[in-house]
């Protein structure tokens, strides 16, 4: 049981990494360097590093989901921290959840038409693209709660 | 909300507010769920701290 546990935590914590880490990415390295990379050289980041990291991304954000609730579940805790009568990480698993719905339900289909990775209509491409920067500002807005609550698990706050 | 986003350092600091808020949401959430024995005696435990 206890090497179980440790298994799915380090799952956990290793998808985490990589999903918080390429959000992070994103929003401190990529989209603020955008306007200063000559237009000759915006399609290395549009068409070869972009769709590299989104994929790394949006799996690492299902996986974090994954392994999370499975730890949960096998720890005893999924139903009580669900209905927040475990609030500390509770609270952390909903913004968690909504943070790994708006990666693949709204950040991802945004990415894809923006980036041209499905046919679509090129004047629909802007409007995508802010929606997916504002998404994932918002992700990046709610990852600082969000991990404050899974840490607050191990040492709480108050 | 938009202008908060479009700007990285109102994003971050928007982050922290929403961190503070959500510890007194915890603690609030945490009280509620307290029976009156259990809230006296974590009453008794603050004040022996």
């Amino acid at each position: 049981m206890d090497a179980e546990l440790f298994l799915i935590r380090y799952l956990h914590v290793i998808s985490g990494v990589m999903w918080i880490g390429i959000l992070w990415y994103f929003n401190f390295v990529q989209i603020p360097s955008m306007p200063k990379i000559p237009d000759e050289q915006k399609p290395a980041i549009g068409k070869v590093i972009a769709p590299e990291a989104l994929f790394w991304f949006r799996w690492g954000a299902f996986f974090t989901v994954f392994f999370g609730l499975a730890l949960a579940w096998r720890s005893g805790y999924l139903v009580e921290a669900m209905t927040l009568q475990q609030p500390n990480i509770g609270i952390g698993m909903w913004l968690g959840l909504i943070m790994a719905f708006n990666v693949w339900f709204i950040i991802w289909p945004a990415q894809k038409i923006a980036l041209g990775i499905v046919e679509a209509d090129a004047a629909l491409k802007p409007a995508n693209a802010r929606k997916a920067m504002l998404f994932s500002r918002t992700n990046t807005m709610l990852s600082i709660p969000m991990l404050a609550s899974m840490i607050s698990v191990q040492n709480p706050i108050m | 909300m938009a202008k908060i986003l479009e700007d990285l350092k109102l994003t971050i600091i928007a982050g922290v507010v929403l961190t503070v808020v959500m510890i007194f949401v915890t603690e609030a959430i945490y009280d509620s769920q307290m029976s009156a024995p259990e809230a006296a005696a974590a009453d008794m435990m603050q004040q022996v701290n």
